[in-house]
């Protein structure tokens, strides 16, 4: 059992990847006062843009750029939609969602002649990087080393997005523009532009997240390999409350939770079960957020 | 008069929106829109079998539609009606196939009552948590619906596994169970005439009672309606809980009309198409029969159309997701952009809906 379970926390620090990014990216469109539903759509978009790159130029460099490209191209969209025409941010994200796999569903029959799955033979892959005195060390040794270049990429955002959030000018006016519009835009911050940024950053970090589960995971696009990923993101910053190193726990428990439950069908526990966890928490913990808050505001009233 | 033109125009932008973008589609990969749209028509209302089918496409999205559109109406904001599909279509086929002793109208109308209930449950459970507590119910509902649909897998992958199958999936429920077939050998079924019914319903409920005006105010002006004495928790509630009885029993209509047992995964976005739906309708009752008709045979003849040419189903997602998209845009406001430079709060038009607030969590 301890066996199983340290298996699944090595898998885990790949596993979690995805779903680190996306929840980085969705927190700091969420300090930008956007809520971003449309991950799963971007994160699609910049896994297929990684795959044609990596096969067309056998490039994984120009192939994690490409899809960096996609969530952007993606997030335009969203954004200007949400920020300029006042749109839901909800329903565009979830509509902007269904364009992105319906798009992409049309095209592979259309333009690459396969139905759902795009797996070119010898695609290139992201390789995996040995790190000499820390591959040794024992326990934490196999789940620091041997790591794809994203992963390590995406361990390195936490604290530099802790850092420009807090620590930052751009970052005080990024909060400031998603936690008080009004009040910014009197201080002279221009709020629409510092809105729009977080989304296209957002998206760039969803595009990161499909690159690493298209060319890192597996070798191959297909239109369901998202599988609820942007969604479980989601969850991890409403979990953090859209503050960097809470989104990233969360982010690394439901990668952990996803590693551990194939590992553990074998002993009767049923996958299905396991895969609402990350769901059922953070409604719990939104719960218990909102209780929290008005206990304080009752005793704030004085009786 | 003219003012009367342009809000007509208005509505029909999202489908003129839509068929762009898909002509737009269509053309940078080499097909003709014109011929493509012309057959998609054809396919989908140009023939009897080709109006019902359309009609069978419609039905399980107009009572999502509905659902969502009561909820709207209230002021709240759910989009966990997919999650409410799920276990109502469960506990209807559960029905269906533990009580095959039963006449066909008691078995009937039990399992829609178990449906109603195991729907009305699940929209209760975040209409609880925003009533009492102000959870934000977009994201409880989100992600209720993943829950529903991995709990409800669980279910037919393992205590309800129909023996002898090696997919997951329910056993069949027994033949008095099935609603009667309207046209056959089409799927149209019985349901569409409840869903038509239901819509029926809500219209004289919204237009002629004094508890949809209630439910109205409750949406339209929370701060007015709890002055004038509506408690606004109870509307929560109210609203959270009939969507889900709708969204249960669109999930067991789809059951007991079209697939006869409960497969595993079985809704593609059903509930989130009725987002659409009530969102295209102007969450009007006649609205959502309009919208509802307009997705179905889309689906329909975008399915047929896949099997006679080389154009792919998926065509008929961008076209929804597009008139999703455009169904929420507030074409008044780009001309006060230029002046102002602050975006007032998101809405949902005509009512407002809560919106999950500005800024981070606390």
């Amino acid at each position: 059992m301890t066996e199983i379970l340290y298996n699944s926390l090595v898998a885990a620090a790949t596993v979690s990847t995805p779903i680190l990014l996306a929840a980085l990216g969705g927190a700091i469109n969420r300090q930008g006062g956007i809520v971003n539903i449309g991950l799963e759509g971007k994160m699609l978009a910049g896994a297929f843009a990684a795959v044609v790159v990596s096969w067309q130029t056998g490039s994984v460099v120009l192939a994690v750029l490409a899809a960096m490209l996609a969530g952007a191209l993606v997030a335009l969209p969203f954004t200007l939609l949400v920020t300029r025409l006042g749109a839901n941010e909800i329903i565009v994200g979830f509509g902007l969602n269904i364009v992105v796999a319906g798009l992409l569903g049309y095209l592979l029959p259309v333009v690459f002649d396969v139905f759902g799955t795009l797996a070119p033979a010898d695609l290139a892959r992201l390789p995996r990087i040995t790190i000499p005195v820390v591959e040794g060390i024992p326990i934490i040794g196999r789940v620091l080393s041997g790591r794809d270049p994203v992963t390590y990429l995406a361990w390195l955002t936490i604290p530099l997005t802790a850092w420009f959030l807090y620590r930052t000018r751009w970052g005080l006016r990024l909060r400031a523009s998603g936690a008080d519009r009004e009040a910014a835009e009197a201080a002279g911050i221009r709020t629409m532009r510092w809105r729009d940024a977080s989304s296209v950053v957002a998206g760039i970090f969803a595009g990161l997240a499909g690159a690493q589960l298209a060319i890192g995971v597996v070798a191959l696009f297909s239109t369901t390999m998202t599988g609820g990923r942007g969604f479980i993101a989601l969850a991890a910053f409403y979990f953090g409350a859209a503050r960097p190193w809470p989104t990233a726990a969360a982010a690394f428990l439901f990668g952990f939770f996803d590693a551990a439950q194939v590992r553990l069908q074998g002993f009767g526990v049923p996958v299905q079960l396991v895969q609402t966890l990350p769901y059922v928490v953070v409604v719990i913990v939104l719960t218990a957020v909102a209780i929290a808050r008005q206990r304080q505001e009752m005793e704030a009233v004085p009786a | 008069m003219n003012i009367r033109l342009a809000r007509g125009g208005l509505l029909l932008a999202p489908f003129a929106a839509a068929l762009l973008v898909g002509a737009v589609v269509l053309l940078l990969t080499g097909r003709n829109p014109i011929d493509t749209y012309g057959l998609l028509l054809a396919q989908s209302w140009g023939s009897g079998s080709g109006i019902a089918n359309s009609l069978s496409q419609a039905t399980p999205i107009l009572l999502t539609g509905l659902a969502t559109a009561f909820a709207f109406r209230a002021g709240v904001f759910t989009i966990g009606v997919e999650g409410s599909l799920y276990f109502g279509a469960f506990a209807g086929a559960w029905v269906g196939f533990t009580f095959g002793g039963l006449p066909g109208f008691a078995l009937i109308g039990l399992a829609f009552l178990a449906a109603l209930l195991a729907g009305g449950v699940w929209g209760l459970l975040p209409g609880i948590l925003r009533a009492r507590w102000r959870v934000d119910e977009v994201v409880t509902t989100l992600m209720l619906n993943f829950v529903a649909i991995s709990l409800t897998s669980y279910l037919v992958n393992g205590p309800f596994l129909a023996i002898g199958t090696a997919n997951s999936m329910s056993p069949v429920v027994a033949p008095e169970a099935r609603l009667g077939s309207l046209a056959p050998p089409s799927q149209l079924s019985a349901g569409f005439l409840i869903a038509l019914l239901l819509a029926g319903l809500f219209w004289f409920v919204m237009s002629r009672t004094t508890f949809g005006y209630r439910l109205d105010l409750a949406g339209s002006s929370p701060r007015f309606a709890a002055a004038s004495g509506i408690d606004l928790r109870r509307v929560i509630l109210i609203a959270m809980v009939v969507a889900g009885c709708i969204g249960g029993l669109a999930g067991a209509i789809q059951v007991l009309g079209v697939n006869g047992r409960f497969i595993d995964r079985f809704s593609p976005g059903f509930g989130f198409t009725g987002i659409a739906v009530a969102l295209l309708g102007r969450n009007t009752a006649i609205g959502c029969v309009l919208a509802a008709l307009f997705f179905g045979g889309l689906n329909n003849g975008a399915a047929m159309m896949q099997l006679f040419s080389d154009i792919p189903l998926d065509l008929v997602n961008v076209l929804s997701g597009t008139v999703m998209i455009f169904a929420v845009l507030d074409f008044t406001r780009i001309r006060l952009l230029r002046h102002a430079g602050v975006t007032p709060a998101v809405s949902i038009a005509p009512a407002e809906a809560p919106s999950a607030e500005a800024g981070p969590g606390p």
